[in-house]
């Protein structure tokens, strides 16, 4: 048995507009999902915002009630064996609200533990070995509303781990934490995969999900547009190289030159502070930066690497959003 | 049994822990405040105003009437903020997440409130013995403390259903204020139900306290137990209609979230 079944999943918000002439608008947060996640297995789901990653966890996790479709978690129906569901399952959404910043960390996971109905004699051993799993060892007596963003975070694992729940989904969980701070989250949930949990986990960065998941769905308007593992995903963009130019203050009028080349496959472009990065995917390799060059003439250019596709690359590719 | 164990124990920690996780006022200055001073302030306006109007020999009227209705700041504003304090700390998601009794989550939102109701009456006739000459020597005080659990506990009723309201608009502290001022003219606090024009009499009968301060008034006059037990059974009954009729609210509220989307957009 699967640990995750989803089948042709579907949610329309329906929104309510103006006041006196009022009119329904319909937009399709998920549109037609389907996917298994096999037992122990840690299964990324990547997309752009709005792709309806976020709706379609909160479907699997019971808080919002699908239009259309099925899902089915641990054996139960994600709907009509809600409470079922929720005994089997733990869930963060990425930030850092979710707890009550007047209680201390220990105290939060007291009141979790009485709400999973985690006996008293389980819970006090467990929210000590919790709290030094996710590194907050030392730090259970003091008042949430005082931990950073990354402990807040971190205490969110260790929340949902309380009634150990076999089946974790992670939307976002890193979002907005510093590198280190990211570091040790992705740790922790290396932790958690060697423990044998089914991981379903959401994230933007793309290394995250190629260096953490075993299999990867990328969805993108509602749907599953590709379902393989990072290295499958990553066979989409074999043909392609990545010429990644450094830049500063790159006109658009030289991006535009440099979108209608014929060899340019895709063209995405990173702010880093005063600079920016091009990256170009092409099935030229070396053989396009000069022409390259030529489209960017005038332009500050400094390093020019040529280097070989990443799941990132894929990703673009997939979604189509470049050139 | 298994299920009763738990479900007694998620009722009292959530208690516990849910009265310190979610109560605004639970700093010891802005506490104090909400228990003597705000009810000493209240207790004088009333009482001397009211004397003032209708004669010294009425003391007793406004300082029992106030004493009693100041249970509606832990009833109406402290369970408001219970229920209503996840919508704020955002642990809406997390709490309908989980396979909770919600009636127990419910439910042990109000409890503290009783008993912090209940201690703020206690501090406000205090203040009527101390400073305004409310005399009690022939008060049956057993049964005025009854009085005194049972009207808070109804007004808490009355503020589970306002805390469901929270859950559904931002602007419930508007609501809030509104109920509680009504409350000192509706509840016959400071106004005899008799004199009220007829449509405010009906109001009067429906809301919580009323009964409460009736009863508390005959106690202090001299009445027993078994002459106010009506009073305090329809007390009793108008408070756990109220919770009831929140409780029922509150689930409508988690399926329409859940159906609409809405959980952390409320």
């Amino acid at each position: 048995m699967n640990a995750i079944e989803v089948e042709h999943l579907r949610r329309v918000y329906r929104a309510q507009i103006g006041v006196f002439n009022r009119s329904i608008k319909e937009v399709v947060a998920v549109d037609d999902i389907s996917f298994d996640v096999k037992q122990g297995e840690l299964f990324g789901l990547l997309g752009p915002n709005g792709a309806g990653k976020t709706t379609t966890i909160k479907m699997l996790t019971t808080l919002l009630i699908p239009t259309g479709g099925s899902a089915s978690i641990a054996g139960f129906d994600a709907v009509k064996q809600a409470t079922d569901v929720r005994r089997r399952i733990g869930f963060i959404f990425g930030g850092e609200r979710g707890l009550y910043w007047r209680l201390s960390g220990d105290d939060n996971l007291r009141y979790f533990a009485s709400l999973y109905g985690v006996d008293p004699a389980v819970s006090k051993k467990r929210i000590p070995y919790l709290m030094e799993l996710v590194g907050l060892k030392g730090r259970g007596n003091e008042r949430v509303g005082g931990y950073s963003r990354g402990m807040k975070q971190r205490l969110h694992v260790a929340r949902t781990l309380l009634h150990d729940p076999d089946i974790l989904f992670l939307d976002e969980p890193t979002i907005g934490l510093d590198p280190v701070g990211a570091r040790e989250f992705r740790s922790v949930i290396l932790n958690l995969q060697s423990q044998k949990k089914t991981i379903l986990l959401t994230t933007h960065y793309m290394f995250e999900a190629d260096a953490l998941s075993d299999r990867i769905a990328i969805i993108n308007k509602g749907c599953v547009i590709a379902l393989d593992t990072p290295g499958g995903l990553k066979q989409h963009v074999s043909d392609l190289s990545v010429v990644e130019v450094e830049t500063f203050g790159t006109s658009e009028e030289a991006l535009g030159k440099l979108r209608k080349l014929p060899f340019v496959d895709a063209l995405s472009v990173e702010d880093r502070e005063q600079k920016q990065m091009l990256l170009i995917q092409t099935t030229r390799g070396a053989e396009a930066v000069p022409d390259v060059m030529n489209a960017l003439e005038g332009q500050r250019v400094g390093s020019v690497i040529v280097r070989e596709p990443t799941l990132e690359d894929a990703y673009v590719r997939l979604v189509g959003g470049a050139a | 049994m298994n299920t009763i164990i738990k479900n007694t124990r998620l009722f009292w920690q959530g208690t516990l822990l849910s009265y310190r996780a979610l109560f605004a006022w639970l700093r010891p200055v802005t506490y104090m405040a909400s228990k003597i001073i705000m009810p000493l302030a209240q207790m004088f306006f009333f009482v001397f105003l009211g004397t003032y109007a209708s004669g010294g020999k009425n003391a007793s009227f406004f300082v029992i009437g106030n004493a009693i209705q100041i249970t509606s700041i832990s009833g109406i504003f402290g369970v408001t903020m219970s229920v209503g304090g996840d919508r704020d700390a955002g642990t809406l998601p997390y709490l309908f997440g989980t396979p909770a009794n919600r009636f127990m989550i419910f439910f042990g939102r109000a409890f503290m409130h009783v008993i912090d109701g209940a201690i703020g009456v206690v501090i406000a006739l205090t203040w009527g013995v101390l400073l305004m000459g409310l005399d009690l020597s022939r008060t049956d005080m057993p049964a005025l403390g009854l009085t005194i659990l049972i009207t808070t506990f109804s007004t808490c009723g009355l503020g589970l259903l306002m805390g469901c309201l929270s859950l559904l608009t931002a602007n419930v502290m508007f609501v809030n204020n509104f109920v509680y001022f009504s409350l000192l003219i509706f509840s016959g606090a400071n106004v005899a139900i008799e004199s009220l024009p007829a449509w405010m009499q009906v109001v009067s009968n429906i809301l919580p306290l009323t009964r409460g301060i009736a009863a508390s008034r005959a106690l202090v006059g001299g009445a027993s137990l078994n002459d106010i037990l009506p009073l305090l059974i329809t007390e009793l009954g108008i408070g756990l209609i109220y919770g009831f009729v929140g409780y029922v609210l509150f689930a409508w509220f988690e399926t329409q979230a859940k159906q609409r989307g809405t959980l952390e957009t409320v």
